[in-house]
């Protein structure tokens, strides 16, 4: 059974681009708009990974970060934040609220699949 | 859908997004100033930015990155509470949002590229932009530097395969973190083999204290991979933080990479440097070993040296670094080889010429005096004494020696500057600048240089519209060539110009009265007169050639170095002035010949053959040699001896450009070592006379020069001829 994976961006077409990477590569991908949305998303199902910007509306990603790890169904489920190189700080907020993984913004499809490869297994 | 068609789906929900986006960053902005709290306001301006430059990375969109992430690191530092809000930005950063919308607008009709009407809209409000920036180096100006591939090979791929031993003990909280051991071993497989992996179990405890959720297991892996050690430290890469990772080259490997070290281009470099290069080693681990070496030396600990560090903190091998510490001492050491010169003062080296000059002469007297002698043990140690003598005065000349580049490098400098004056694209080509020649030739050649060259750029090389309709490169070029030939030293000044005209050449000599106007004349002789006193054919006379000076004051500053000058050229494809002087001006090897009781000194280096002058009626210049003529040139007769002849006499066949002369002498007295002494003022006007010599003897000899006498000589017999005829 394929993988999920959960991306939140507030941006349509960074969704967009990145879902179609995902899925080309075998993955289910849900989509959030923001941390509340992807919360509200988060019923209780099987999720292999979460990619999530930090700068959303609503509910910022290190605060989504936060909640998730603590809800006991996503305790284990590894992180992806996309950052961008000039936030160095964020970088190590992200690691203090459990997100263990980055990917550096602005990025290629094939930069995001690679670390997504890291993570989970096909 | 295909790929292709979901990108553009997604492309255009980019379009739509952004534009969006802008027109709520418009609004804000406008809204900045009615002084409610500006906060959310000003986050939702950089959300904006943030999400633009974002997506834009993502299609590829450089140029809109670029643009947006300077407006984003100004909006950064407003959020921040660097910059205030103030009108003045709002006016900068309004255009800005309408560059960013013509931006995409221009992606939508199709545009992913710039034009260059966008890219200086955009640098000019970059250039507002910038003022905001500083004083706030937090904020990063620079442009996106696009991201490294993360599974390049680095240096270790040099070593055909790469064989490593990966040492990983994963965080306790790895698990928790989400990040799954397996997962990380298994994407290594997609960068090579592995060979053998074992699974260190000695962290689990007892069942009763076991975390289920804690991981305990460590992993000793050998991977078979091209990829180098920065790829594989990039697999750990969100692991790093929390775990134990050493990555090593198989100990079976080591020997391969020792032997890259060793062959590692030689430069100074740091033994950590070196590590780095061959691969071993990857940055990080250098800096973490280095930021190490510091706080132990500013806790006041004796400063470790970085090979033990890297060691203990098992990041390469001792038989590694022991490899890269012998490469850096060898390096050194060639350095300190290099560096073993020492300045001398001329003035001493000169005296030290001299000295050795005085000492051939008295080591030629010592000699004769053996020769008389019948000791044979006399004879050897004499014999041996000349040797040494020899290699001393060539050892002592060799000490005046420099190359002839740096006269020549100058001239990179004088061509730019000259083909700017005269509207010229010239390039100048050096070769044999490490040809050497003597200190005090090189030091004279300079102005004769530069002549030639000022004269090839102005008169040789053509205007480029000429050289085009010639079916030549618009760009002319000039070469500087220096060259060892049979003991002299040949420079060449060569242009790929229009070469000389020899009609011309002709006309003009005659006009001014130099020949007549029906002798004829061989190519090299019409492009000898160039050299001639008051001979120009330039049409106009420019600022740097063309006054009818200069031409035969590099022929007398040549012929001053003992030297001799000769034009090769070919209309429409160039010309080269070849210049030839002696390597040195102090001592020369001498063929000694006899004529009465005088002496002469022939140059060896001129001198081809001898033979007897057989059938001689006293009359003829010329003689039959196997076949050929021989013209020649008695001595006897040229410097007015008149005593008794003998009766065989002898003739020295020399060697002038090419062409075979004889001179008839008397006598042949052989090799002697000449050390050169000048003429007085008296001889100054003597044509054919280079200086004179002692002997052992203690006698006085005169050096012939050549080349002066013989062309001297076939010019008296042009006008002898010449007046016949009249």
């Amino acid at each position: 059974m394929a993988k999920t994976i959960l991306v939140v961006d507030d941006s349509a077409s960074v969704r967009q681009v990145v879902s179609i990477a995902l899925k080309g590569a075998g993955y289910d991908v849900i989509e959030g708009v923001d941390g509340k949305d992807a919360l509200s998303k988060l019923t209780g199902q099987k999720v292999h990974l979460v990619i999530s910007d930090v700068n959303m509306p609503n509910m910022d990603g290190i605060t989504f970060v936060k909640e998730l790890k603590q809800l006991p169904a996503y305790k284990f489920t590894p992180v992806i934040m996309l950052t961008t190189e000039s936030q160095e700080s964020k970088k190590q907020e992200g690691q203090a609220a459990g997100a263990k993984a980055w990917v550096v913004k602005p990025f290629q499809p094939a930069q995001m699949l690679a670390a997504v490869a890291k993570l989970i297994l096909p | 859908m295909s790929i292709d068609a979901e990108m553009k789906a997604a492309l255009i929900t980019f379009t739509i997004e952004s534009l969006e986006l802008l027109q709520d960053m418009e609004d804000s902005l406008l809204s900045l100033e009615d002084g409610a709290d500006p906060t959310e306001r000003i986050n939702s301006i950089f959300r904006a930015a943030h999400t633009i430059k974002g997506s834009s990375g993502l299609f590829g969109l450089d140029h809109i990155v670029k643009f947006t992430h300077v407006v984003e690191s100004v909006l950064d530092a407003v959020r921040e509470g660097k910059i205030d809000v103030s009108s003045d930005l709002v006016a900068v950063l309004l255009p800005c949002c309408d560059h960013i919308a013509l931006l995409i607008r221009a992606v939508v009709d199709g545009d992913v590229e710039e034009n260059p009407d966008m890219t200086t809209a955009g640098d000019a409000l970059l250039a507002e932009l910038r003022p905001f920036l500083e004083g706030n180096p937090s904020s990063p100006v620079a442009t996106v530097a696009p991201t490294p591939d993360r599974v390049e090979a680095s240096g270790g791929g040099e070593v055909e395969t790469g064989n490593w031993h990966i040492s990983l003990r994963f965080g306790e909280d790895s698990l928790r973190n989400g990040m799954d051991p397996l997962s990380f071993i298994r994407y290594l497989t997609t960068l090579g083999v592995i060979v053998n992996l074992t699974t260190i179990t000695n962290r689990i405890p007892a069942v009763a204290e076991m975390d289920p959720e804690t991981n305990y297991l460590g992993f000793e892996i050998d991977v078979k991979s091209d990829a180098g050690k920065e790829a594989l430290e990039n697999v750990f890469e969100f692991v790093r933080a929390d775990s134990i990772i050493h990555i090593l080259p198989l100990e079976s490997a080591i020997a391969d990479y020792i032997e890259l070290i060793r062959s590692l281009p030689e430069d100074d470099a740091y033994l950590g440097e070196l590590l780095v290069k061959s691969g071993v080693l990857t940055k990080r681990e250098l800096e973490d070993g280095l930021s190490k070496q510091k706080s132990d030396s500013e806790a006041s600990q004796p400063a470790q040296p970085i090979g033990e560090i890297l060691v203990e903190q098992q990041v390469v091998q001792q038989p590694l670094v022991t490899a890269a510490l012998e490469k850096q001492k060898q390096i050194k050491d060639n350095k300190a080889r290099e560096s073993q010169s020492i300045r001398v003062d001329a003035e001493r080296l000169d005296k030290l010429i001299d000295l050795i000059g005085e000492l051939v002469i008295s080591s030629a007297g010592v000699n004769l005096r053996a020769l008389q002698t019948t000791q044979t043990a006399l004879l050897e140690a004499t014999g041996e004494m000349m040797r040494l003598v020899e290699e001393v005065r060539d050892s002592a000349l060799q000490l005046r020696m420099v190359p002839i580049g740096t006269t020549f490098s100058r001239f990179q400098r004088v061509v730019r500057d000259v083909s700017k004056e005269l509207g010229k694209d010239i390039n100048l080509v050096i070769t044999g600048g490490d040809t050497e020649v003597d200190k005090s030739v090189v030091e004279k050649i300079g102005d004769p240089l530069m002549h030639l060259v000022r004269n090839a750029m102005d008169h040789g090389i053509e205007p480029a519209e000429v050289r085009l309709q010639n079916g030549k490169p618009s760009q002319g070029t000039l070469r500087l060539n220096a060259y060892h030939e049979s003991g002299t030293i040949a420079i060449e000044v060569s242009d790929d110009g229009g070469g000389l005209n020899r009609e011309r050449i002709l006309a003009k000599a005659v006009e001014k009265g130099m020949v007549a106007a029906d002798a004829k004349l061989t190519d090299q002789e019409v492009y000898a007169l160039i050299f001639e006193p008051g001979f120009s054919t330039a049409a106009h006379i420019s600022n740097l050639s063309g006054r009818g000076v200069g031409m035969d004051v590099v022929k007398r500053n040549v012929t001053d170095l003992r030297g001799s000058i000769e034009v090769d050229s070919t209309l429409g494809v160039g010309t080269t002035m070849r210049i030839r002087l002696p390597l040195t001006l102090a001592i020369i090897d001498g063929f000694l010949v006899g004529v009465g009781k005088s002496s002469f000194v022939i140059p060896l280096d001129r001198v081809v053959e001898c033979v007897e002058l057989t059938n001689d009626n006293g009359n003829n210049d010329y003689m039959d040699l196997r076949g050929e003529v021989l013209p020649f040139i008695r001595l006897r007769n040229l410097f007015c001896i008149n005593d008794q002849p003998p009766r065989r006499a002898n003739v020295v066949v020399v060697d002038v450009a090419g062409a075979k002369t004889g001179l008839v002498v008397d006598r042949l007295l052989g090799e002697s070592q000449t050390v050169i002494k000048p003429l007085g003022k008296l001889f100054a006007h003597a044509q054919g006379l280079g200086g004179s010599t002692i002997l052992g003897s203690g006698e006085v000899a005169l050096i012939l020069d050549v080349p002066v006498l013989v062309s001297s000589f076939e010019h008296k017999m042009q006008r002898h001829a010449l007046s016949i005829s009249a």
